[in-house]
C-alpha cells in the first residue's frame, strides 16, 4: 500500500505496484494534489503498466498545478520497467513553478 | 525470492508431476485438490502464479477462477489452465472466466515453466 | 519422489477413479439423473486420460478419448443413458480397467474386444468420426508397455527435448537472415484485467530481438478523469529478430483476444528461402542463447536429488492440514463412515501395521503391568489404581483408533463383483442384477482383502448353477432377469455380508444323494433341511464332473468355508426352493484384537471370543440329561441345548468333566444353533491381542489363534464353530470321515 508522509509531502510507492495497487495509488495521489510530492520509488520490485499510467496521469496534474513531482529515487527494477515499455522519466516529473 | 505457485488439480498423479516439475525448477509449490480448496489456500498463501485444472469436483476451474478475480486482494495473479489440446471451446470458457493463459495436458515441463515465466515479472 | 513412483500413485489413483467410474455408472443405470453423477463418470475417465498421457500410455490415452467423448455426449444431454448405452459403458469401464492393468503390469487386454467397444462408445456419439488418435494404438499395441521399459516414457514425460520452448531448433534450421517487425500493440482493459501484464509481453518480446519501443501515452485522461485499472497507452515496436512472424505473435498467445495487435515484416530482408542451402558461419551468440537455458535446466534435472529434501518440506507443509484431518478422522472409532471424499494422506501399510503390532505389544504390557501392580499392592494404593485405569482407557482407546486407521469400506470388493456378474451372466447367457448394500461398512483392511477370494467363487456359483435361465425363470413366473443382492452390515462387532439370489434355491434331494454317493452321510442319516443345505460345504461334497449337474450350488465351497474361517469367520446357507438362497458370512472387524472371556478348562487357561457368548449359567443336576453314551443336554428355561465339555472335545482329559462343578457358556453358532459350552471355571473378561498360531505353528483344530495374557502366561483362543461343528459329530480332524452323523 502506497503510503504518504503528510509533512514532506513524500509518498513511497509499494514493492509490487501492479493491478490491484493502481487504484489506491491513484486515490493517494489524489489526496495530496496541491503540494509538492517527493516519489520514492526505491523499494519497487514490480511495476504494472497501469500505476505508470497513474504516475504519469499524477505529474500531469501536477504540472497542471504548477507543483513540483519527483521521482527522487528509484530501483532498478522500475527503471528498466520504464526503459522497456518506453517510458521516458521525464514524463514522470513536473516542475514547481513559482509564481 | 523462490517464486510461489499455487497448484489446483484433483488428479494426485497430476499434482506429484507439478511438485516434482516445479520444485525442480525452483519455484515453491503449494496444492490444492480442487476450486474450494484453492480458494481456501489462496487466501494466506499469496501465491504469484497459479495453475489450475478444468474439470474438478466440487467447484471446477471456471468457478475457481471466477472467484480468483472476484477477490479483490488476489485478482490480479496470473492463472495457467491445464487443458487437452483439442478442447478449443474450453480455453475459450477459461479465457472468459478469466484466466491468463494455458497449458496443454498431457503437460510438458520445459511448456509448463515457460508459461509461468511468461506470465509472472 | 521420481517418476517410478508418481506412476505408482498414478496406477492406484486410477483403481479409484475405475471404481468412481463403475458406482456412477451403475448408478446411472439405476436412473439416476444427477448431473454430478455424470460428472463425476467423466471426470474419472478424463482423469485416467490426462495422467495416462503424462506417462506415454497410448493404449489407455485412446481408449480414455474415445470413451470421454461418448460421456461428454451424455454430460451434454445429447446422448440418452439409456440402458442400452450403458451396457456399453460399463463394457467399456471394465475395458478401461483391463487396459489400466496391462498398462501397469503387462496383463491380458482383449484387443477384439476393445476394438469393438471403440466402435460402438464412437457410434453412440452420434456416429462423429473419432479423434485420429483413436486408430494409432492398434500400432502401437504390438509394443506393449511393460514396467521395466518405464524409463524412456518416463523421460518422455519430464525431460523432454530440451530445447523445445522457444523452438530454437526449427528456427536455426531455416537460416539466420535477421528480419525487422513493425509491431503495434494497443491492450485492452481486460488483457489485465485477465492477470496479463503489458510490460511482461514487451519484456519478452525484448528478449527474441533488439527492440526499439515508441509508447503512445495520447490516451491517457487527467488523473481525475481517469479510471486506474483501465487501459490507455499504445506501442509501436520495431523488433530486430532471427525469428519468424508467428514466433514473435506467439509471445501475444495470451493476449491477442485482449488486445489490437498488427505484426508486419518491415523489410523484406534476407528471406529464409534462400538460404537454406547456404552453410552459415557459426554463430556463437546463438548458441549461448540456445545453450544458456538448455545448461540451466540441465542443473535443475541435476539438482533433482537435492531438491528432493525441499520437496518433502513443501509437501509436509501441504499435507499439514491433511494431517490434522486424518488424526481427527482416526480418534473417532470409524464404523460405518459415510463415502464423504474427504482429506487423506496415503501411509505405507508396513508402517500401519508396525503401528498396530506395537500397539498390541502396549495393550499386553499395560495388562501385565496392571497384573503385577494388583499382585503386588496389598495396601491398595487408589492413586496408583486410578493411573493404571486411565493407562488402560487410554491404550484402549489408542487401540481403536490405530485399528480405524486400517478400516476400509467394502466398497471395491463389492465393485469388482458387479463386474464379476457381468461377465459371467454374459458366458453363460442370463441377466442378472447385482444389487449391493452396505459398500460403505467398514472393516480391516486384510479381511477385505481375504474376503474378495470367496466372495467372488460364491458369485460365480450364484450366476452360474444359482440363478436359472430366463426361460426356466419365466416358465416359473418369475422375472426373466434375475437378482443378486450382496449386503453388508456391521452386527454386534463383527461384519456380516449377505449374499441372497432368487434362483431355484439348492435341491436338497440331489445335495443329499450327492452326500451318500460320496459317503460323507449314511444313506439313512435324518437331515434336517439346514443340515442338507450346509452339506455343501462339506469336503469332498464337489467333484468336477458334477458341477453342472446340481441346481443348486457346492463347486468348491468347502473351500470358501475354509477361507472364511481361516479369518475367524463364519458362513452359513439357508435356502427355499424356487426362491433361492441366502449365504451369510460373518466376519471380524479386525483380526488383530478381540473381546474375549478367559477361562479354565482342566487347567489350561482358554479364552472364548465374547462375540459367540451368548450368556453364561451355573448348571444345576436337575438340569442336566444324560441320553445315549456321553451325550448330554442342559435345560435352559423351557428349551434344552446339547451341553459340550470343552476340556473333552479338545482332548484336555478322556472322562467327562462334571457339569455341576464348571460354568455352562451359552453360545451361538453361525446356522448351528446354540450350544452350552461346559468350562471349569470363568476368570474374567478382557481384550486380548490375536497372535496367529497358524503363522509361528501350525493350524490346531478347535483353537482359533493364541494370545499372551497380563501375566505372561499364552493362552489359546477357542475356535467355538469349530468345537460346535464337533460337537454334532463332525471331527475336529479334518482328515476323518464325515460319515457319522451324531
Amino acid at each position: 500500500m502506497a503510503t504518504k508522509k503528510a509533512a514532506s509531502g513524500s509518498l513511497k510507492l509499494s514493492p509490487v505496484l501492479d493491478l490491484t495497487e493502481a487504484s489506491a495509488l491513484h486515490g493517494t495521489l489524489m489526496s495530496m494534489r496541491g503540494r509538492n510530492v517527493t516519489i520514492d520509488a526505491s523499494e519497487v520490485e514490480r511495476v504494472g503498466v497501469q500505476c505508470v499510467q497513474v504516475l504519469i496521469a499524477g505529474a500531469r496534474a501536477w504540472q497542471a498545478d504548477k507543483k513540483s513531482y519527483v521521482v527522487d529515487k528509484s530501483s532498478d527494477a522500475f527503471a528498466k520497467t520504464m526503459q522497456l515499455i518506453g517510458i521516458d522519466t521525464d514524463l514522470l516529473v513536473a516542475k514547481e513553478i513559482s509564481k | 525470492m523462490k517464486k510461489k505457485v499455487l497448484t489446483v488439480d484433483d488428479s494426485r498423479t497430476i499434482r506429484n508431476m507439478l511438485l516434482v516439475t516445479l520444485n525442480n525448477a525452483g519455484f515453491e509449490t503449494i496444492q490444492a485438490e480442487d476450486g474450494i480448496e484453492g480458494l481456501e489456500i489462496l487466501e494466506g498463501a499469496n501465491p504469484d502464479v497459479i495453475v489450475t485444472d478444468i474439470n474438478m469436483p466440487r467447484l471446477d476451474g471456471f468457478g475457481f477462477i471466477e472467484g480468483v478475480r472476484r477477490n479483490e486482494k488476489y485478482r490480479a495473479i496470473p492463472i495457467l489452465v491445464l487443458t487437452t489440446e483439442s478442447d478449443a471451446e474450453k480455453k475459450n470458457r477459461a479465457r472468459q472466466a478469466g484466466a491468463t493463459g494455458w497449458i496443454v495436458k498431457p503437460f510438458d515441463p520445459v511448456k509448463l515453466i515457460d508459461a509461468i515465466e511468461r506470465v509472472t515479472a | 519422489m521420481d517418476m517410478n513412483e508418481i506412476k505408482e500413485i498414478f496406477f492406484q489413483e486410477c483403481e479409484e477413479q475405475l471404481a468412481e467410474l463403475e458406482s456412477g455408472l451403475l448408478k446411472l443405470n439405476d436412473g439416476d439423473r444427477d448431473p454430478e453423477t455424470v460428472n463425476a463418470v467423466f471426470r474419472a475417465v478424463h482423469s485416467i486420460k490426462g495422467g495416462a498421457g503424462a506417462f506415454g500410455l497410448e493404449d489407455l490415452v485412446a481408449f480414455a478419448h474415445v470413451f470421454e467423448t461418448t460421456l461428454d455426449c451424455v454430460r451434454s444431454n445429447r446422448l440418452e443413458p439409456s440402458q442400452d448405452v450403458l451396457k456399453v459403458m460399463l463394457k467399456s469401464a471394465d475395458v478401461l480397467a483391463d487396459l489400466t492393468n496391462a498398462a501397469r503390469d503387462g496383463g491380458f487386454v482383449d484387443e477384439s474386444r476393445s476394438r469393438a467397444l471403440v466402435k460402438e462408445l464412437e457410434a453412440l456419439a452420434n456416429g462423429e468420426t473419432p479423434a485420429p488418435s483413436v486408430d494409432a494404438p492398434k500400432v502401437v499395441a504390438k509394443a506393449p508397455e511393460p514396467v521395466q521399459a518405464a524409463p524412456p516414457t518416463d523421460d518422455s514425460g519430464f525431460q523432454p527435448v530440451p530445447f523445445s520452448f522457444d523452438s530454437f531448433g526449427d528456427e536455426e534450421a531455416e537460416g539466420e537472415g535477421e528480419q525487422v517487425f513493425d509491431i503495434t500493440f494497443r491492450p485492452r482493459r481486460e488483457l489485465f484485467s485477465k492477470g496479463n501484464e503489458a510490460a511482461l509481453l514487451l519484456r519478452d518480446l525484448s528478449r527474441i530481438g533488439e527492440m526499439s519501443i515508441n509508447c503512445d501515452i495520447d490516451g491517457l485522461p487527467a488523473l481525475d478523469a481517469m479510471d486506474p485499472e483501465d487501459s490507455y497507452f499504445g506501442w509501436s515496436i520495431s523488433l530486430k529478430t532471427k525469428k519468424a512472424e508467428e514466433d514473435v505473435r506467439s509471445v501475444f498467445e495470451f493476449a491477442e483476444w485482449d488486445c489490437e495487435l498488427t505484426v508486419k515484416a518491415a523489410e523484406a530482408a534476407a528471406p529464409a528461402a534462400d538460404l537454406p542451402m547456404v552453410p552459415v558461419p557459426f554463430d556463437l551468440s546463438a548458441l549461448d542463447e540456445v545453450s544458456g537455458p538448455a545448461a540451466s535446466a540441465d542443473v535443475s534435472a541435476a539438482q533433482t536429488e537435492s531438491d528432493a529434501s525441499k520437496m518433502a518440506a513443501a509437501a509436509a507443509r501441504v499435507e499439514k492440514k491433511e494431517t490434522a484431518a486424518a488424526a481427527a478422522a482416526a480418534a473417532q472409532t470409524a464404523t460405518t463412515a459415510a463415502a464423504a471424499a474427504g482429506q487423506t494422506i496415503r501411509v505405507d501399510l508396513d508402517r500401519v501395521d508396525r503401528l498396530i503390532n506395537l500397539v498390541g505389544e502396549l495393550v499386553i504390557n499395560q495388562a501385565m503391568l496392571s497384573q503385577s501392580v494388583i499382585e503386588n499392592d496389598n495396601n491398595g494404593t487408589s492413586s496408583i489404581n486410578m493411573g493404571l485405569e486411565e493407562l488402560q482407557q487410554l491404550t484402549r482407546e489408542i487401540q481403536d483408533s490405530v485399528m480405524a486407521i486400517r478400516a476400509q469400506p467394502v466398497k471395491p470388493v463389492f465393485q469388482r463383483m458387479s463386474r464379476i456378474v457381468r461377465e459371467v451372466a454374459d458366458m453363460v447367457g442370463k441377466s442378472i442384477r447385482l444389487v449391493t448394500e452396505g459398500e460403505n461398512t467398514e472393516v480391516d483392511k486384510t479381511v477385505i482383502d481375504k474376503i474378495a477370494e470367496p466372495l467372488t467363487h460364491m458369485i460365480r456359483n450364484a450366476v452360474d448353477h444359482g440363478i436359472e435361465t430366463p426361460e426356466k425363470r419365466e416358465a416359473a413366473g418369475k422375472d426373466p432377469e434375475g437378482t443378486i443382492k450382496l449386503t453388508a452390515k456391521h452386527r454386534s462387532g463383527r461384519i456380516l455380508i449377505e449374499l441372497v439370489d432368487d434362483g431355484a434355491g439348492i435341491n436338497r434331494e440331489r445335495v443329499k444323494q450327492k452326500a451318500i454317493d460320496n459317503e460323507l452321510i449314511a444313506p439313512d442319516a435324518n437331515l434336517s433341511d439346514e443340515e442338507i443345505d450346509n452339506l455343501i460345504f462339506a469336503p469332498g461334497f464337489s467333484t468336477a464332473d458334477t458341477i453342472s449337474d446340481i441346481s443348486g450350488r457346492g463347486v468348491g465351497m468347502d473351500v470358501v468355508k475354509r477361507s472364511i474361517q481361516a479369518l475367524g469367520g463364519r458362513i452359513s446357507i439357508s435356502s427355499r426352493p424356487g426362491h433361492g438362497s441366502t449365504f451369510t458370512m460373518s466376519l471380524p472387524l479386525t483380526l488383530a484384537v478381540l473381546d474375549g472371556m478367559v477361562v479354565t478348562v482342566a487347567g489350561q487357561t482358554l479364552v472364548v471370543p465374547l462375540t459367540a457368548i451368548v450368556e453364561t449359567l451355573q448348571p444345576e443336576a436337575t438340569a442336566i440329561h444324560s441320553f445315549g453314551a456321553n451325550q448330554r443336554l442342559i435345560s435352559i428355561r423351557d428349551s434344552f441345548c446339547p451341553l459340550v465339555d470343552v476340556g473333552r472335545i479338545l482332548n484336555f482329559r478322556s472322562v467327562q468333566a462334571n457339569p455341576v462343578e464348571g460354568v455352562a457358556l451359552l453360545v451361538e453358532s453361525e446356522g448351528g444353533g446354540q450350544r452350552a459350552l461346559m468350562v471349569d471355571a470363568i476368570q474374567g473378561q478382557r481384550q486380548v491381542v490375536i497372535k496367529s498360531l497358524e503363522a509361528n505353528y501350525t493350524h490346531v483344530p478347535g483353537i482359533a489363534a493364541a494370545t499372551i495374557l497380563g501375566d505372561g502366561r499364552v493362552a489359546l483362543i477357542l475356535d467355538v464353530d469349530a468345537v460346535v461343528s464337533a460337537s454334532r459329530g463332525q471331527s475336529l480332524k479334518p482328515e476323518m470321515s464325515l460319515a457319522a452323523t451324531g
